[in-house]
């Protein structure tokens, strides 16, 4: 068989830039940075968010935060599902960490246990969410109310308090302790080692690159996006969809257990209100990156890029005083239905050829 | 034309299946020989899907025996059957349009070099597999959603005989598409009729289709074979007769005449 076989025809090329799911955001996070530049610049702010250590800190941790959940919202959303009990889980894991930690239990085997705990709600989750059929927005909106309601009943009933201190239970920074362990290091480094950053800073670079890498290049990324874009289909050629789904939900269960875990050894506290509303944030970081609600499409770099035009315009808003703090709202609000309007239209253009 | 002699691929000897009291298939002896495109025809609810299931491993039949290359052989699951070489390729195709046509192609069988996909490697095996079959991939990274349904359903062709289909069963393969596209999907089939080594399943309600494609014909009425031979052992003139089921469209026929006069 060769190309001169007149029988054989030709299938055509498609751009293949504009088949990324990401084009999107990428053209948002350009929109962002040079908006909030000019704004900066107008209000005399342009260096204390952009070459300041403290003001970059500001945005870029808080990118990094709602970014480690957009990557397992985004891939539950690729793979057709979705996760508000995120944000509940992260107070849960916290909560957890911190009774551990007042129990007696040592700071490392307090952290397994508690992403023990977390892998199995998410498991739970899960499995309710394929077995019984029922929409994981509402599976999970059960869970949105059940996790932190459970965390918060715990530490009353147990301790008679919301707010759990574990300051005397900790060597790391936030405990004051001179002799810190790796433990403490690895999970509580704040501005440690010399470096610019909170701890999550750097699960989340690792993170992006892992998750990015196994998305694109192994065969459980083939099978997230088949198991969202058809499961049938992919059933029919032998992907274990729900085995695939499982996973996720355990992953997105301790992506929130990391961030819960880090903010109690950072802080040395566990809030009640911890990551309260960060679900939806999480949310639009993927929508903005280009995930389809309906499953099959959308890209990991893309919820990054979505994490910091939230961060960005979220921290922004602070070093531009003549703008109303709660039209920084609308114009979130604006920005996440451009950006589901224009990934929809590139979707549709996919398909075209 | 000339296998008649060898062995069938693929034979049913008196198979039965029965739904509660519904006799989808009574007594049915069906075979299918590699080179050839085997026609099963038959109206609606005639049993043709039934038949197929049997042969794929989705249903057990209740009576008769299932033979490939000679030995009797029993599925139990459709896995079973796809391991000893029956692909079948239904209406649906099982195919996910916003991924690559490699990636499709691979789909849960997908080929790594460490943790990570091949993609070079299983590009260049799509993009040779299509070309076996008339198609010229030029980027085997595009989305299946911009290929026209015949070339999709030259795709789900592909990949079953790539994966190793000695058998291949084709569920009303041109039932979903336009006439040019028709024509694509008959053209792809008469492809792999040339490869000589494959036995082709062909289920259609066009008797234009059948009649150009076909090497030999099964007719089915109500679950049983009603008729069953090579092209030249059938009266062509009378396929789409056979196609309703026999006397019933000849009994319709002279009810009209009668009434029009
Ligand atoms: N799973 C089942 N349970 C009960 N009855 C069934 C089942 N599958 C098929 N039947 C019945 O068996 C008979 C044969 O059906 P089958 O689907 O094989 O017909 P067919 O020839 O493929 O028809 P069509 O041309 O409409 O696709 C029909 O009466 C159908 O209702
Ligand atoms: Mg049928």
């Amino acid at each position: 068989m060769s190309g001169t076989d007149e029988r054989i025809r030709q299938v055509g090329l498609v751009q293949s830039f504009v088949a990324r799911p990401e084009l999107g955001s990428v053209f948002g996070l350009a929109i962002i940075v040079i908006t909030f530049m000019i704004m900066t610049s107008i209000s005399g702010t342009f260096s204390a968010m952009w070459t300041n250590p403290i003001g970059i800190q500001a945005w870029v941790e808080l990118a990094a935060f709602v970014g480690i959940l957009a990557i397992g919202a985004s891939l539950l959303m690729i793979a057709g599902e979705f996760d508000l009990s995120i944000g509940a889980n992260i107070a849960l894991a916290g909560h957890s960490f911190a009774l551990l930690l007042i129990f007696g239990v040592p700071v490392a085997p307090a952290i397994l246990l508690t992403f023990v705990e977390l892998a199995f709600l998410g498991f739970i989750i899960g499995v309710i969410v394929v077995r019984t059929g029922l929409p994981s927005f509402i599976v999970t909106l059960g869970f949105w109310f059940a996790s932190r309601g459970f965390a918060v009943f715990l530490s009353q009933t147990l301790l008679n308090q919301s707010r759990l201190s574990v300051k005397p239970q900790l060597k790391a920074p936030a405990g004051g302790g001179e002799d810190p362990t790796i433990i403490d290091n690895l999970f509580a480094f704040d501005k440690g080692f010399g470096l610019p950053f909170d701890a999550e800073v750097y699960y989340f670079a690792i993170l992006v690159i892992m998750v990015a890498l196994m998305l694109q290049k192994s065969r459980f990324g083939n099978w997230i996006y088949a198991a969202g874009g058809d499961p049938t289909a992919a059933r029919a050629v032998g992907v274990p969809v729900n085995r695939v789904k499982i996973s996720l939900f355990m992953l997105s269960a301790c992506l929130a257990c990391l961030l819960g875990v880090l903010t109690v050894m950072t802080s040395g506290a566990s809030d009640p209100k911890a990551g309260d509303f960060r679900e939806l944030h999480a949310i639009a970081a993927a929508v903005i990156g280009g995930c389809a609600l309906t499953g099959g499409y959308g890209s990991v770099i893309g919820a990054v890029l979505g994490a910091f035009i939230f961060a960005i315009a979220s921290r922004g808003i602070n070093f531009v005083p003549f703008i109303d703090n709660n039209m920084f709202r609308v114009m979130l609000g604006l920005l996440i239905l451009g950006a589901a309007f224009l990934n929809q239209f590139l979707r549709n253009r996919v398909l075209k050829g | 034309m000339a296998q008649q002699t060898t062995t069938p691929t693929i034979q049913l000897k008196g198979v039965s299946k029965f739904f509660g009291n519904i006799i989808a298939l009574k007594d049915v002896s069906f075979k299918a020989h590699k080179g050839q495109v085997t026609a099963l025809l038959g109206d609606n609810g005639a049993g043709k899907s039934t038949l197929i299931k049997v042969l794929s491993g989705v249903h057990i039949p209740d009576e008769g025996d299932i033979l490939i290359d000679g030995i009797p052989t029993t599925f139990k699951t459709p896995r079973d059957a796809a391991v000893l070489g029956i692909g079948t390729v239904y209406q649906d195709l099982a195919l996910q349009p916003l991924m690559s046509v490699t990636r499709n192609f691979f789909l849960g069988r997908e080929i790594s070099k460490g943790v990570f996909l091949d993609m070079n490697r299983m590009n260049e095996i799509t993009r040779t597999e299509m070309a076996k079959l008339g198609i010229d991939v030029a980027d085997p990274t595009q989305p299946i959603g911009t290929m026209s349904g015949g070339q999709r359903q030259t795709l789900a062709i592909a990949r079953a005989i790539y994966f190793g289909a000695k058998v291949l069963i084709l569920d009303e393969p041109t039932s979903a598409l336009g006439q040019k596209q028709q024509l694509e999907v008959l053209r792809t089939v008469n492809q792999v009729r040339e490869m000589n080594e494959i036995a082709i399943i062909f289920i259609t309600h066009n008797d234009m289709h059948a009649r150009l494609i076909g090497d030999r014909y099964t007719f089915l009425n109500r679950g049983r074979v009603l008729a069953d031979g090579d092209r030249d052992e059938i009266d062509m003139d009378n396929l789409r007769a056979l196609m309703a089921g026999g006397a019933e469209l000849a009994e319709l026929e002279s009810e009209f005449q009668n009434t029009s006069t």
